[in-house]
């Protein structure tokens, strides 16, 4: 098993070790087959990545009012729940554009360059077909949470005391991120057939 | 006779606790009764979907049923959670499983289900919860700023009122944070599962028997599978799940007696059982968070009106 | 439809293993090989209208609070990483343990188990040493195998050492005191990471370039006294996420936030601190949390659908039929087990094996608090155990470029095989478990 020669989990230099900062623009390179969209994500990740953030901070917060004020709030641990599953779901959209996931790559390190080619665009058909499979089953569980049987608006809540349409939130957004998905492998499909052939032994780290 | 039916029905259960083994015992009568001709295959909590997803899956036919809490559900109506556990409501299995026969709760079930896409069988209940306590509580004044864990659904909210600090922790934490004191109390079950989880290894103050929850567990179907089924295979499902619930309440009762009574033959635990009069002063907290809930949906009003008349009729309020 | 019932759940079982291994092998991402797999699966068996199965295990398994505790590592490792911290923290390591042959490397073990008592569960830990300590054993010139293990197999000590999610889900499971699990499975755990520091010790004193020469230059005191200030804040760091959650201030899962606070506020002190570095270590938490989660997602979904398919009848059956003996039911258990753990991640595996598990250890008269210990130990193999080793995934989401995933399992097997030795001696010696 090796790295693959696409696999840009590191295009990116080792961590540093000395000297101890650097700038971190490191993260921000987006491999060309994903296009626009590509960069479109990358664009707003930072978003979700500070959820992470306020997730944290919102835990210090509940911690502090439980300890010190004896008053914990009914809100915290939902929010930073959802903080956290928004983050999840978005973090595997934004691999996939940054062609970031870890694979194993036996066959595609003794392949040719054809093959290899083949290899990416049928990899990327096959992951928009389940994308789009999934978009729609998602799409399905969408309909029941957010809406009533009679067909009114309603977010499924968290039925809790503090009841926030996280659920009813989240799964609009799976779907939502799912149909991106399908549309960045579509594109990468169309890039990779677009391409030439990469002669191995350039991209071989 | 030839199977005509296959029912994969998931719990919201665990597999190795005594509720499940009652089910699976329902599930074995089920075949036996109908000569065969109706399969149950019981699958513990989590196995398919996420316990607060079956509903949906039922209703996509991806599982047939769920024998389950019906305050899971009370993200998607109010009215779920409400009917549920109506806190401080009935203080035995019988009151509530009289309502849900006789009392308009099985019209109010399928009222909720049927357009849902389910079909209501009948209701079941574990009984009485025990309370967890780390810290002596004999009363509604003990409750004051009292951090416990309570979760989704009315009971949650019922405590704020009641001045306690309910905090919103998933029950996976339940045990590491009572054994840290990181909250003093916890809604979790039965005296008898409680206790078999060591709780009462790490919080020596159990509250039995229990003043606050007794969650209906509902057994429903598919609505199509429901209505395809013949008269005398419905009628048998139904009469099955009544006599589930008085099984369940029995057996359960029986375990429960019997670990209180090893908890007080050991000793190291103080059971504290509260006096009428508290009892009463936390129903009447309970009862006023109603109004609250029902003035969150039509349905949850629906539930909120059966409920006030029925027990006004029996003098219960 | 291509119809996938009419082969049965046993060449059905077969066939998702056949179909994981190849498509494994084209170079598709890991989470998009288990969810076609599950994918397949469902349409071929079930038809299009079972599909939303799998979307609402995906949402199930994202919106789970246990998993909160996973970005906060990643977080405090990518600040870490972005900081001095670490480098003096190992500099300040090599003090203590530099005359010792291997002597880093042994303390890195003592640094996961302390970051196991800090967690209950795993991924979080080995990216946090994966970016940590890796590059510093690499640094001080330790063979590239042992760093990869010690990082993996210790970062996964999480699950082993008490808290442990594993255990507290296996107790709620088999109605069992999680207290008992937690008290049972100490000796074990610390048994386990006492191999580990043995084999390290053993390769670095019979190997050669195993580990740097120990220390043998005087360092003066005024160096000395500045290599020791690495010490202070990571231990401060260690003191407060402890002391919140032994001091009952937080739960386990918030004390990861604790955890980041403390590093956040470390650089502060150290004047590292910017908003740039902060953005920066948020945005690799998103990139790795996407790769991790999605792993788990993959696999959670496949579980549900083998579920549904009979999945737990069918291995339950194989077990009833295997034979009288207790022992030999137990050690096919192990197998199945390890076989899972091949393919599958813990979750997974508990959600699939536990419900059957645990009925059939209580008929056999075996004690169920016992067998939570060993099947946590059994988990431990499934981090490492290739081609599905979720710990190898994680180091490989941060780990320099030339270290490949290949590398990563090669470097694994010896630690793989210290765990099968922890678990046949669980099994030969109960008594370990309290059992
Ligand atoms: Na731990
Ligand atoms: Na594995």
């Amino acid at each position: 098993m090796a790295t693959s020669p696409i696999d840009n989990t590191h295009d990116t230099p080792t961590p540093s070790i000395d000297p101890p900062l650097e700038p971190d623009d490191r993260t921000e390179t987006i491999p060309a087959v994903s296009g626009r969209l590509g960069s479109a994500v990358n664009k707003i990740s930072p978003v979700f990545a500070f959820g992470f953030l306020l997730a944290m901070g919102i835990l210090i917060f509940e911690i502090f009012m439980r300890h010190v004020f004896n008053s914990p709030t009914l809100w915290a641990h939902e929010t930073t729940t959802f903080l956290s599953a928004v983050g999840f779901v978005f973090g595997g959209l934004y691999c996939a554009s940054k062609d970031k996931h870890i694979r194993v790559v036996i066959l595609y390190d003794i392949a040719g360059p054809k093959l290899r080619k083949a290899l990416d665009v049928g990899i990327s058909i096959v992951c928009m077909i389940a994308s789009g499979f999934f978009a729609w089953a998602a799409w399905l569980m969408v309909k029941r949470a957010t809406m009533t049987p009679a067909g009114d608006i309603h977010f499924e809540t968290t039925g809790s005391a503090f009841n926030a349409p996280y659920p009813g939130i989240l799964k609009v957004f799976l779907l939502l991120t799912l149909i991106v998905l399908m549309v960045q492998f579509f594109w990468q499909a169309i890039n990779y057939m677009r391409s030439a052939p990469i002669t191995g032994s350039e991209q071989n780290e | 006779n030839a199977q005509e039916f296959t029912l994969k029905v998931q719990s919201s259960d665990a597999a190795g606790v005594p509720n499940f083994e009652l089910e699976q015992e329902w599930a074995k009568r089920v075949g036996v009764m109908t000569g065969g001709r109706v399969e149950v295959e019981m699958l513990p909590v989590n196995s398919i979907v996420e316990h607060a997803e079956t509903q949906d899956a039922i209703a996509a036919g991806i599982l047939d049923g769920h024998i389950t809490d019906t305050s899971y559900f009370s993200g998607k109506d109010p009215a779920f959670g409400l009917i549920a556990n109506p806190v401080g409501a009935w203080s035995a299995p019988s009151e509530m499983l009289r309502f849900v026969q006789y009392g308009g709760g099985k019209e109010l079930m399928n009222s909720l289900l049927n357009p849902r896409g389910l079909q209501f069988i009948g209701a079941v209940t574990p009984g009485l919860e025990a309370f967890v306590s780390s810290v002596p509580l004999d009363g509604v004044a003990d409750l004051k700023g009292l951090k416990m864990r309570a979760p989704e659904g009315m009971v949650q909210q019922v405590f704020a009122a009641a001045g306690a600090a309910p905090v919103n922790i998933p029950q996976s934490e339940v045990f590491t944070s009572l054994d840290k004191k990181v909250i003093d109390a916890a809604d979790a079950t039965v005296f008898s599962t409680n206790q078999a989880m060591g709780l009462h290894d790490v919080a020596k103050h159990p509250v039995y028997p229990g003043f606050h929850s007794m969650p209906m567990l509902e057994v429903s179907i598919n609505k199509t599978k429901w209505d395809s089924m013949p008269e005398d295979i419905q009628a048998i499902l139904e009469m099955s799940v009544r006599d589930l619930a008085q099984d369940m309440d029995a057996r359960l009762a029986m375990k429960d007696m019997e670990a209180v009574a090893k908890a007080r033959s050991e000793g190291g635990v103080t059971i504290h059982n509260w006096s009428a009069e508290e009892r009463a002063k936390f129903r009447q907290i309970a009862t006023s968070q109603w109004e609250k809930v029902a003035a969150r949906s039509d349905d949850a009003k629906r539930v909120y009106d059966t409920l006030v008349k029925y027990l006004t009729a029996q003098g219960l309020i | 439809m291509f119809d996938l019932q009419s082969l049965g759940i046993e060449y059905g079982t077969l066939a998702m293993f056949v179909m994981l291994l190849v498509f494994l092998i084209t170079g598709m991402p890991l989470a998009f090989v288990t969810l076609l797999i599950a994918l397949i699966f469902t349409l071929g068996w079930f038809g299009p209208m079972a599909v939303p199965l799998i979307t609402s295990r995906v949402y199930s398994f994202v919106s789970s609070f246990v998993f909160v505790s996973v970005p906060m590592f990643v977080l405090m490792a990518a600040i870490l990483d972005r900081s001095g911290v670490a480098r003096d923290l190992f500099d300040a390591m090599r003090l203590f343990g530099g005359r010792l042959r291997g002597g880093v490397a042994v303390q890195t073990i003592f640094v996961a188990v302390i970051l196991a008592a800090m967690s209950g569960i795993i991924g979080g830990e080995i990216v946090l040493l994966g970016l940590i300590a890796l590059p510093q054993m690499l640094r001080q010139g330790y063979d590239k195998n042992l760093a990869i293990g010690v990082v993996c197999a210790g970062g996964s000590l999480g699950t082993m050492v008490p808290p442990s999610i594993v255990l507290i889900i296996y107790g709620l499971t088999a109605n069992v005191s999680i207290g008992d699990l937690f008290t049972s499975a100490f000796v074990p755990g610390f048994m386990l990471a006492g191999f580990y520091v043995a084999y390290v010790l053993f390769r670095s004193y019979t190997g050669n370039n195993i580990a740097p020469p120990p220390q043998t230059e005087k360092i003066p005191h005024a160096e000395k006294v500045r290599l020791l200030k690495g010490l202070f804040l990571p231990i401060l760091v260690v003191i407060c996420v402890l002391g919140s959650i032994y001091g009952g201030i937080a739960s386990v899962t918030e004390a990861s936030a604790v955890g980041v606070a403390g590093v956040i506020a470390s650089t502060i002190v150290r004047g590292e601190f910017s908003i740039a570095m902060l953005k920066g270590a948020a945005i690799q938490t998103l990139s790795t949390c996407g790769m991790i989660v999605w792993i788990g997602i993959g696999a959670s979904a496949l579980v549900g659908v083998f579920n549904l398919m009979g999945g737990i009848k069918f291995v339950s059956g194989l077990i009833t039929g295997i034979s009288d003996d207790p022992t030999t039911i137990i050690l096919f258990m192990m197998l199945i087990l390890f076989i899972l753990g091949m393919f599958l991640d813990w979750v997974g595996i508990a959600l699939l094996t536990m419900p059957i598990f645990v009925p059939i250890v209580k008929d056999l008269g075996f004690d169920p608090v016992w067998f939570g210990v060993l099947f946590a130990m059994n988990m431990q193999v499934s981090f490492l155990s290739p081609p599905f080793g979720p710990a190898a995934f994680y180091l490989k989401s941060v780990a320099p470029p030339d270290i490949t995933l290949g590398d990563i399992f090669k470097a694994l097997l010896p630690f793989i095989c210290l765990q099968i030795l922890a678990v046949g001696l669980l099994i030969l010696f109960p008594g370990l478990a309290g059992g």
